[in-house]
Formats: C-alpha cells, sequence, structure tokens
C-alpha cells in the first residue's frame, strides 16, 4: 500500500462511519446512502492530495453532502416525479413488530427515529451534524454553506419542531405499561 | 413568545460561549424560569437523540467495497482536474461565503458572542488558541483555585511535566486565579491563568523540544506571545490588548530566570 494511500485511510477513513450516518439520515434509505458514502470516498481520495485544512471530518461531510444533491437531481431528472412530502416518508428503521420483551427504551429509540425522519431535510440535516456528529457551530456553517446566524436560528427552530413532535406524540399515544 | 436570550441559551449549551457570556447566560438563567425549562429540554432531546438513534456506522460491506474501490483507483500522476477542484476547499467559493456571512451576520445579528475564527496553520498554535478557547468554557479553566503561588506551583507537580515559574502581580494589575494541567506538544503542559481587568490571560509552559520559537501572532482575537526561559517554552495568550500582555510577560521573564525548569529527570 503505497503511503498516500496509508496516510487517507489514516486521516479520513475514521470519519466513515460519520459519513455514512449523514447520508443515511440524508436520504433515508440505505442503497442510497451506500452509493452516496462511496462516491464521497472515491471524491475524497481524489482531491486528497490538495487537502490543506484541519477538520478533515468536516471536509469529508461537505463532500458527502454535496454529492447526496448531485445524486437527488440526476434521480428527479430521471424519475421526473416530485420529492416525496416530508411528512410522509417510512421512517428510517423499518418498524417491524419487535418482541414482547422489548424494552420501553427500544420504542423510545424508534419514536426518535421516526420523529427524526419526519423532519424537513434542513432540519433534520442539522440535528444531526449538531447533536449526532457534534459539530460547531462554524464547522456546520462551512458544511450546510450558510451563514452561522442561520445555523443558530435553524438549530432552535429544529429542536422545537422535534420537541413538539415528541411532546404530541408522547399525548396521543401513552406507552403501554409492561 | 420566547425570552430574547433564548438563542444565547442555546449557544451556551452548545458550549460555544466564551467566558464571560457563559457566565453572563448562567446568571440570566438563574432568574428567567423560561431559560432554564429551555436547558432542561435541550438536554432531554441531547440525551434521546444521543442514545441510539439511526444507524451506528457504516455496514461492514459497505466499508469492504470502499475500499475495493480505492484498490482500483490509479494514483495520479501530475494534478488531475479533482484535485485541483478540491485544492484548499477552504477558499472555495460556497466556502468562502459561508465564513464571510458568518462575520457579516454575526455583526448584524448582535451574535458576536461566539467563539469564530480562521482556521490555523501552525499546529502548535492551533493547540494553543484551541486550549484557550476551551479553557474559556464553563468549568474548563481552572483546576486548582489559588491566588497563592505556593498552592498552585506544588499542584503542577505529578501533574505535569514541567515546573513554571508561579507568582502573584495583582500589585500591577494581573491577578493569580489558579493552574491547570493541558495537553501540548505531547506532553503535560502547565497552565498558570491570571486575571487582568475583565480578560483571562492563559500562560502556558512546556518543555522545549524544537529549536526555534513560533512568532508571536495573533489569530481569532487572541494574542499569542511566546519566550523561553532555560529549558521551558512559554507561550502567554489573551483576548488583552498586546502592551498589557506583554507586561505580564516582562514580569514573568523578570521571574523566570533560574526558575524554569524540567520537573522530572
Amino acid at each position: 500500500m503505497d503511503d498516500r494511500r496509508r496516510r487517507f485511510e489514516a486521516l479520513v477513513l475514521p470519519h466513515l462511519d460519520a459519513a455514512y450516518r449523514l447520508a443515511r439520515w440524508l436520504s433515508r434509505s440505505p442503497g442510497d446512502a451506500d452509493d452516496v458514502v462511496q462516491e464521497a470516498i472515491l471524491r475524497a481520495y481524489r482531491g486528497f492530495d490538495a487537502l490543506r485544512g484541519t477538520d478533515v471530518k468536516a471536509w469529508l461531510l461537505t463532500i458527502v453532502r454535496n454529492c447526496h444533491w448531485t445524486a437527488l437531481k440526476q434521480q428527479q431528472r430521471r424519475a421526473h416525479v416530485p420529492l416525496p412530502e416530508e411528512h410522509d416518508v417510512p421512517a428510517l428503521i423499518a418498524t417491524t413488530p419487535e418482541p414482547e420483551s422489548a424494552s420501553i427504551r427500544r420504542d423510545e429509540e424508534r419514536t426518535f427515529d421516526r420523529l427524526l425522519s419526519a423532519l424537513p431535510e434542513e432540519q433534520r440535516e442539522i440535528l444531526v451534524l449538531r447533536e449526532i456528529e457534534e459539530m460547531d457551530y462554524r464547522a456546520i456553517a462551512a458544511i450546510v454553506n450558510v451563514p452561522i446566524g442561520t445555523v443558530m436560528s435553524r438549530l432552535a427552530r429544529a429542536r422545537a419542531a422535534l420537541r413538539a413532535r415528541w411532546l404530541q406524540e408522547a399525548q396521543g399515544e401513552p406507552h403501554a405499561v409492561r | 413568545m420566547p425570552c430574547g436570550e433564548s438563542l444565547r441559551v442555546q449557544a451556551y449549551f452548545d458550549g460555544e460561549l466564551d467566558a464571560l457570556n457563559a457566565a453572563e447566560v448562567e446568571r440570566h438563567a438563574e432568574a428567567c424560569p423560561e431559560c432554564r425549562a429551555l436547558l432542561e429540554d435541550l438536554q432531554q432531546l441531547r440525551t434521546a437523540l444521543q442514545t441510539g438513534v439511526g444507524p451506528a456506522g457504516a455496514p461492514p460491506a459497505l466499508r469492504a467495497r470502499i475500499l475495493r474501490t480505492l484498490d482500483s483507483e490509479v494514483p495520479a500522476a501530475g494534478p488531475d482536474r479533482n484535485a485541483e477542484r478540491l485544492r484548499d476547499w477552504r477558499s472555495r467559493p460556497f466556502w468562502k461565503g459561508a465564513l464571510s456571512g458568518i462575520a457579516g451576520t454575526a455583526i448584524a445579528a448582535g451574535i458576536a458572542f461566539l467563539v469564530l475564527g480562521p482556521p490555523l496553520a501552525d499546529p502548535l498554535v492551533e493547540d494553543l488558541v484551541n486550549a484557550q478557547v476551551r479553557s474559556l468554557m464553563p468549568n474548563h479553566l481552572i483546576e486548582v483555585v489559588s491566588t497563592d503561588k505556593h498552592t498552585v506551583k506544588p499542584w503542577f507537580a505529578g501533574r505535569t511535566d514541567v515546573s513554571p515559574v508561579v507568582a502573584d502581580f495583582a500589585q500591577q494589575g494581573y491577578r493569580l486565579v489558579g493552574g491547570r494541567a493541558d495537553y501540548l506538544e505531547h506532553q503535560r503542559a502547565a497552565v498558570v491563568v491570571y486575571e487582568h481587568g475583565p480578560h483571562v490571560i492563559n500562560v502556558f509552559s512546556w518543555a522545549a523540544t524544537r529549536g526555534g520559537l513560533p512568532k508571536n501572532t495573533t489569530r481569532n482575537g487572541y494574542h499569542l506571545a511566546f519566550w523561553r526561559t532555560g529549558n521551558l517554552v512559554y507561550c502567554a495568550v489573551s483576548d488583552t490588548g498586546w502592551d498589557e500582555l506583554k507586561g505580564l510577560v516582562r514580569l514573568l521573564q523578570d521571574l523566570g530566570v533560574g526558575d524554569g525548569r524540567p520537573a522530572m529527570e
């Protein structure tokens, strides 16, 4: 293995999981996420020699996001169908019946998967970047390509929206006591 | 109608505030039930999101497929087009747009309280600025709280690899408030913390491992002044003016002769 490849594997591949999570939350489809991540890693590898920045994770996530948008546009052009409505997309994880022994905690997790999946893309994306990938505002602003003030207001809206749905859910369908 | 401080409370929660703003938010939250509730909500939501939504990571099959794809990539001979396009990604227009937008919006929306700055070049300088920024977040500044050099100095023994000069210069306007350990240049560096008016000055010290000293520089609004005494490299970091910072540097240099030595043999 040459030196370049070794450096790439040491610096960039540790962020493969983050790249996959972002792609998965953006595309909400495992198959699409695979393709997006593979394309992103390939682009990152080709452009790796020129990488000067220090935040490799933010750099890679920016590429993932660009690849996602490129793929989405191609899909739309090919299919001539509008994007699915934000509200009737399936949850990220299929809701197969859980065994009786499943804990309430497991239910909670699935609830959050579904609630997060149902948020508009820009809110979903910013929550994933902040809460799951733990990026700071500056990195998020760079990845999403918006001013930092927008990051803050969008993040506040996204959190409020997710919380509102969560409360709604909790009131509408109380957990069965087992 | 949400409290007017809610965005700043959120920034506090996300660890984006400097020490002064963080302290203000903490004071505000004590008096504002709405913001206290907001902090609780934010924490609840974070816990829920971080305890296992979505996939944990890339499936092994995908990882394997990617490695195979990389195997078949022929190393680019000479500058390739993709490399050109990605060259110095931070200077690409979209990136520049985001950064200039940051500055503009920060001023326009009055959110200049955020800790911001351009990317840094020298990894040491970057580490120092990061350590400074981290130190200004809640509860990170000081591990040993003392205005007594006889308390601070022994505290470093065993916790850091060096024994720096520690002194209180309250009469000259630089109040010793404590110390902590940090990690720099692969060593456990000592940090002595001073207050000068409303400003915090961190004085880092570590054993010299390379020949030259970095040049004094200003990054992210923080001045960094380097000097060397014996085997120790010192760096004073603060958002005070240069004159104030150099005042402390001179006081420490005057004291430091013969005192700065590696603590461990």
